[in-house]
């Protein structure tokens, strides 16, 4: 009888859970399905909920529109610059702030505070102007060095260095290894987890960053993605295709999904890290 | 790690080689807005003058709404980010003459020791963009609002399509028997209902503002409620009452309304009729028709919407050069009928008018007539016809359509374009107190 | 601590970089932040005046200001509140002892990778008062037709839905984070001690999960002010009226759009004043977790 009960309540469960993803699921297929149609399949009604065969058409008439091609090239080289970037500053700091005793070392409080405390919209106006005086307004610059501080990628790394035992370094030290050989060849290699985590973070966090790249770029070949579909969604705002915004829609969202699924073990290692600070 | 670093540096080395790719071209940056059907027709404009001369380009870049495109304009200029060429809105009119950042347009011919006659383009848009006798922006893209009407929906509801309502009060009578025989349930809406509100002002020879609507000088204050807007505000209260009048959104967004079937009537620019009937094609009758009036209040005209080309003082010379003969590619009759033909807004020139008079296309096409017959049939003699001139034109209009919303909702006429004059006026007096205008 | 001893200058040259960029890019640019907001700047940029505290004054007696702190305060707690309830109820069915319970662990994650801006139109999709599926169930069920270019409630509740939805990933990640560190040995007692596992779950695993929560709390605050930015931007530009026309937006708006520098620099300066007292309450709890102690 007990476990009767017990079946039936994890059959629940299954439901519940199998309801939910669907119902979180469903707007994405929905979207997708929309960009697989004809203009005129789009907007019937009742919707049509099985995918047409429009989905290349579409994706051919998006990307040619908003120039796709150069727009997705700028996003990927900035989250991929920014990520490697945070990721070896952050290394380099974690590495100080655990590994030496200096004067410095106080610091590292006052910086996570600031950077928390500072988020983009409390200094846009200035940064902008900034931007201007260095000559990097439509530029890789901007988009990509004020991005290089991050505190949760020092945090993370502190923590992870913490945890590898003196031993290590003392061996190394002993056999006259240099801090930056010990660093470059025992803990790098050791904290590949680490860095696969804070890379699908920064990477899924600078791709769809949207209010930096839309202050600092005002040339169309600098645009990043996001922008892109801003224009894609706008342009069509007095015809509303929805079936070429969607097609747009379904190449933008892509590469951060990618390697968020790529990355999924050792992201959900990160959050766990996270998490348990 | 050293397969990243090795792809970041692979993509460093192609863009380097990107970047230094040299050439004698001269290629202008032309910020735009347009949006919807009228993108592909503006590409295929600029292709044509790309294909003349491959060492004159000019370089459509989509900056968003009209009101982004002005407003990344003013912000860019001063950090020298701002493109030689930008299309600006009629509502950015004042601030762009205010703002020290453009050549005036009758100027630029003479810049480049050439002549030009500036009294080839139609009387309607050389008025509006005109100060002091001279344009100031290049005639591009102009329209005026009209009424769209789905004639299908008349004939179902016992209604007769060659009779489309003239008054507020026959917009109101007709949405009634269409609700009555189940036709629609919101019968009408109004695309940029702002400008609608402007738009009736002009309609009945009212002022918006004071010094000849901002003509005569820097407008001081607004010139409204009246018993005019009373009246009027009360028509469309009442219609809202009814679900007569939907306030259906800003800008283009009753258009969809429209070409599904939901609204029967809707106040629209010209700029949207190509775009309409593409979409509509053989599913409903489109017809046009002028403006709805309030009776018993004098004559006026409809003013000119759309928008105007304006060139950065900081141009270089070889840019302008560029920029001028694109103008004067726009201002051949070929380039302005096809714009015409495939966007609804006016032809600028007298030529391309009158080329299109003679190719019978009017008749062939009665609805690209209807807003030519409208604002030539009105008064030109003064400010309030042709339309306000005002600094802060862009956030005057926040608070107008503030204003209607209310209104739409059953709130007091007067109170709300009380509070929206209020609003309006210091606006105006912070603009004339900052102003960097001298 | 210090394992190379010895090595005076590297461990400078190490933070370095870190230091420039955030002395640079943020401590430099939010001073000149706090200045600028003494000063009104002419619409085209050429004349600059003090002012003194106008903009502040200017600010709080400002009624679209107070509208749209209303509104931010409105979103950020429905998104917190209705969001966290969601992602927790999942996460305890995803880590009960099922089958597959590995599956729904990660398949929840990929809202995770979707931009505020993505999000954003799949939504707008969702509510178009043309051809969305939401907008047609609403009608069918209830008869009311919700439009939200026009109507602020639906405006609003568009971005509320698609901010829950977005966050939904991170959230249930967290928490299922959170509820594996849980030791079952404690809830176990508490089932022995009689208690039925509804009370197991309210005096034994909430309590034990509040570090997660409170992080979760932090994390969406941040979210809904300021990286919903992309989708305001997107799909309602603040409207309409007002209605989502929240803090981050105002200052985009009021700095870019409506060239009102002094005025945006205030409101920065109060954002800040609110961002610090949020981010300082989070960091005195997790010190407090001995983050920072070693």
């Amino acid at each position: 009888m007990r476990r009767h009960r017990k079946a039936l309540l994890n059959a629940a469960t299954h439901l519940v859970l199998i309801v939910t993803l669907i119902a979180v699921a469903f707007p994405v297929y929905y979207a997708i399905v929309m960009g697989t149609h004809t203009h005129r399949d789009a907007y019937a009604f009742p919707p049509i909920l099985i995918p047409g065969d429009q989905l290349w058409q579409n994706m051919l008439v998006a990307w040619e529109r908003i120039n796709l091609g150069r727009l997705a090239f700028n996003s990927l080289f900035i989250a991929i610059a920014v990520s490697v970037g945070k990721i070896v500053l952050s290394i380099m700091a974690a590495f100080a702030f655990t590994h030496f005793k200096f004067r410095g070392s106080w610091l590292l409080f006052p910086l996570t505070m600031i950077t928390q405390m500072l988020p983009l919209p409390v200094r846009i106006l200035p940064a902008f102007y900034l931007m201007a005086s260095f000559g990097w307004l439509n530029t890789y610059w901007a988009l990509t060095i004020p991005y290089l501080a991050s505190t949760t990628g020092i945090i993370l790394f502190r923590q992870f260095f913490l945890t590898v035992p003196d031993e290590l370094s003392d061996a190394a030290r002993v056999d006259g290894a240099t801090p930056l050989q010990y660093l470059w060849n025992i803990l790098i290699p050791l904290s590949l987890t680490n860095i696969a985590a804070l890379f699908v973070i920064e990477f899924v966090y600078i791709w769809n960053e949207y209010l930096w790249p839309l202050v600092v770029t005002t040339q169309a070949d600098m645009r990043v993605a996001q922008i892109g579909l801003r224009m894609l969604y706008t342009s069509e705002r007095a015809a509303a295709e929805w079936n070429i915004v969607m097609a747009g829609l379904f190449m933008i969202m892509l590469p951060p999904l990618v390697v968020l699924i790529l990355l999924r073990k050792q992201f959900a290692q990160g959050i766990a890290m996270q998490s348990t600070k | 790690m050293r397969s990243l670093r090795f792809i970041l540096m692979t993509l460093l080395v192609t863009m380097l080689a990107l970047g230094t790719f040299a050439s004698a071209q001269q290629v202008v940056d032309f910020w735009h807005g347009m949006t919807g059907s009228r993108l592909a027709v503006l590409e295929q404009v600029v292709d044509g003058f790309n294909e003349r001369d491959p060492n004159m380009q000019i370089n459509p870049v989509l900056m968003g709404t009209y009101e982004e495109g002005l407003a990344r304009f003013l912000g860019a200029y001063p950090v020298g980010e701002e493109p030689p060429l930008i299309q600006i809105y009629e509502v950015g009119t004042q601030a762009m003459h205010d703002s020290g950042m453009i050549i005036p347009a009758y100027q630029i011919p003479e810049m480049l020791g050439e002549d030009w006659d500036f009294g080839q383009y139609v009387g309607p848009i050389v008025r509006y963009y005109s100060r002091d006798g001279n344009l100031w922006s290049w005639p591009f893209a102009s329209s005026t609002a009209m009424l769209y009407y789905n004639a299908d929906h008349f004939r179902a509801a016992g209604l007769d399509p060659n009779a489309p309502p003239t008054t507020w009060d026959e917009v109101h009578e007709y949405g009634l028997q269409l609700q009555e025989s189940g036709v629609v349930r919101d019968v009408i809406g109004f695309g940029w209902p702002d400008w609608q509100f402007e738009q009736q002002l002009a309609l009945h020879d009212q002022p918006y503002v004071d010094n000849d609507n901002g003509r005569a000088g820097h407008a001081t204050e607004v010139m409204w409620p009246t018993e005019f807007t009373d009246t009027l505000f009360a028509k469309w209260s009442a219609m809202a009452e009814d679900g007569v009048w939907l306030y259906a959104g800003t800008e283009y967004s009753p258009n969809s309304g429209f070409t599904s079937g939901t609204l029967t009537m809707m106040l629209q620019s010209t700029s949207s009729l190509d775009g309409i009937m593409n979409t509509v094609g053989d599913d409903f009758e489109v017809r046009t028709a002028f403006i709805p009036r309030v009776d018993g209040y004098p004559r006026g005209n409809s003013i000119i919407g759309g928008n105007s080309l304006y060139v950065s003082n900081n141009a270089s010379e070889e840019e302008l050069r560029v920029i001028f003969e694109f103008f004067k590619y726009l201002a051949e009759p070929d380039v302005d009928v096809f714009w015409h033909q495939n966007t609804g807004y006016f032809p600028a020139t007298n030529a391309a008018l009158k080329r299109l008079m003679d190719e019978g296309w009017f008749q062939e096409s009665p609805n690209h007539l209807t807003a030519f017959l409208q604002i030539l049939s009105g008064r030109t003699d003064n400010g309030n016809v042709i339309g306000s001139r005002i600094g802060p034109f862009v956030d005057a209009r926040d608070h107008i359509r503030v204003a209607m919303e209310e209104a739409s909702r059953g709130a007091d006429p007067r109170e709300v374009l009380e509070r929206a004059a209020e609003r309006i006026n210091q606006l105006l007096t912070e603009y004339l107190e900052f102003a960097d205008t001298q | 601590m210090n394992r190379f001893p010895g090595h005076n200058i590297l461990p400078y040259a190490l933070i370095f970089p870190t230091v420039t960029v955030i002395a640079v890019f943020l401590v430099v640019p939010f001073v000149q932040a706090i200045h600028m907001s003494f000063f009104r700047v002419s619409p085209f940029g050429r004349v600059r005046v003090y002012t003194g505290l106008r903009n502040y004054a200017e600010l709080l007696r400002s009624p679209e200001y107070l509208q749209s702190f209303l509104n931010t305060m409105l979103f950020c707690a429905i998104v917190i509140g209705v969001g966290l309830g969601i992602a927790l109820f999942i996460a305890v069915l995803a880590t009960q002892k099922i089958r597959g319970a590995a599956f729904y662990q990660v398949a929840f994650i990929w809202t995770y990778a979707m931009s505020p801006a993505i999000a954003g139109v799949i939504w707008a999709l969702m509510f178009d008062p043309s051809v969305g599926i939401f907008t047609a169930l609403l009608e069918t069920m209830t008869g009311f037709r919700l439009n939200f270019t026009t109507d602020a409630v639906g405006a609003f509740l568009l971005v509320t839905i698609a901010s829950i939805w977005i966050m939904l990933g991170y959230n249930i990640c967290f928490y299922i984070a959170g509820l594996q560190n849980v030791p079952n040995e404690l809830k176990e007692a508490a089932l022995v001690d009689g208690a039925g596992p509804w009370k197991a779950f309210w005096i034994i695993t909430f309590p034990m999960l509040s570090p997660t929560t409170a992080f979760l709390i932090f994390v969406n605050t941040l979210y809904a002010f300021f990286m919903v930015f992309g989708m305001l931007d997107v799909v309602t530009q603040g409207g309409p009226g007002q209605a989502t026309e929240f803090l981050v937006y105002k200052i985009y708006r009021d700095g870019f759009a409506r060239l009102r520098e002094g005025q945006a620099a205030a409101q920065s300066v109060f954002l800040f004043l609110m961002v610090a007292s949020i981010a300082g309450f989070q960091i005195w709890t997790s010190t407090r977790r001995a983050v920072y102690s070693r």
